[in-house]
């Protein structure tokens, strides 16, 4: 699984160094929260396409407003909105 | 110096001594600190004098001095483009996010007033004393039947919507909240006088009118709403409340912070403690929102 960001995977800060393998694959994220709350929207994700894996994730957007999304798997593409508080999904809508 | 994160305190005068801080805390992955650099500082990490100077430049109060340095960052983190979520939802608020608000600020006042009593329990102000009663009595005692409080407006606009008083008496606080309400308990009874006032009574400028001088985009709500006819009495009572008393609260307040910051003197932690006030409270209207949804689907 790719993603666009450089930094941490959800918010590409790159305060903080905290590992944590998502999909059998080892990622960085600035902390712990932004690693729950990137978990927990992928295992969305899977949850509404039924997809087993996912290729790329697209964010962009802030913890204030929420973050804008496009996921890839193949050929086929979902785009959604989320937003979460202290790592638990308070907001998730296709969009 | 003060950490607008943590408890962290040291009598260093020295930016680069916060920084230093700062970093300690961001390479042990602290999400607080971290979250508020990303959000008020810079993403990318940088070396501790670069971070001090950063860190200088957010606390530089220029000519104008503290009440407009709290004024300016309170309108750019809830009123500036775009706004904040809650102030978004408010513009033409439906019925899930008033009642949200009711249940969530309903909490919020309960601590409001212990924050207000501990100001006139440290101080020896009478224009500080008599400021804070004034407050708890218009919040929470109201002045005889004909004067209602804001707390008691509150229930009656929750009432006119659906929502029963014991539903919002008997509920629990959302953990947003919760959290938030621990932290003014904390600072309220850990900090002097004039931080626990400028982090609370910095708060009620989220209703205080003519903040368009400051550079806000946006007001709390669009008084238009006080012409439609869909919507209860209760409610525009409730807002008009706050409409009209909020906007010398705050300022009132503002004013007495300033004509005594000089004679506390550490100006660094009146503005510290205004800001950790001011995140809590960013969270806090969010979780009105969430408790909006929450209630959408069962009442
Ligand atoms: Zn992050
Ligand atoms: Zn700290």
């Amino acid at each position: 699984m790719k993603t666009n960001y450089e930094g941490c995977a959800l918010c590409d800060a790159t305060w903080g160094e905290y590992w944590r393998e998502i999909e059998g694959q080892n990622m960085f994220f600035c902390c712990n929260i932004c690693a729950d709350a990137y978990e927990n929207m992928i295992g969305e994700v899977k949850k509404k396409t039924g997809w087993e894996e996912l290729d790329y994730v697209e964010i962009t957007g802030n913890y204030r407003l929420g973050r804008t999304c496009r996921a890839t798997k193949g050929d086929s593409e979902y785009k959604y909105f989320f937003r979460h508080e202290n790592g638990n999904i308070t907001q998730f809508e296709e969009r | 110096m003060k950490c607008t994160v943590c408890n962290y305190n040291s009598s260093s005068m020295d930016y680069a001594d916060l920084g230093g801080h700062f970093i300690d805390m961001a390479s042990e992955s602290d999400a607080d600190h971290i979250m508020w650099l990303n959000r008020f500082i810079t993403k990318s990490k940088t070396g501790r004098q670069d971070l001090a100077n950063m860190l200088r430049e957010f606390f530089e109060l220029n000519e104008s001095g503290l009440k407009r340095w709290i004024i300016n960052r309170f309108v750019s983190n809830f009123f500036s483009e775009p706004p904040h979520l809650f102030i978004g939802a408010m513009q033409s608020p439906e019925r899930k996010v008033l009642l949200g608000y009711v249940v969530e600020h309903h909490h919020f006042l309960k601590q409001w007033i212990k924050s207000c009593a501990y100001v006139i329990a440290k101080t020896d102000n009478e224009d500080v004393q008599m400021y804070e009663m004034e407050n708890i009595m218009a919040e929470m005692h109201g002045f005889g039947s004909k004067t209602p409080s804001h707390h008691e407006l509150l229930l009656r606009m929750g009432e006119s919507l659906g929502l029963p008083r014991e539903t919002v008496l008997m509920s629990e606080p959302l953990p947003a909240t919760r959290k938030a309400i621990e932290l003014w308990g904390n600072l309220s009874r850990n900090s002097h006088w004039i931080e626990i006032m400028a982090a609370m009574h910095s708060l009620e400028l989220i209703a205080t009118r003519g903040l368009e001088k400051y550079g806000a985009k946006y007001s709390y709500f669009d008084p238009a709403i006080f012409q439609r006819s869909d919507i209860p009495n209760e409610v525009k009572d409730f807002l008009r409340e706050g409409y009209d008393a909020d906007a010398s609260h705050s300022d009132e307040a503002l004013n007495l912070i300033e004509k005594y910051s000089d004679e506390y003197g550490d100006i660094q932690a009146i503005q510290a403690t205004f800001i950790r006030s001011m995140v809590a409270f960013d969270s806090y209207l969010n979780a009105r929102l969430e408790r909006g949804e929450q209630y959408e689907n069962e009442l």
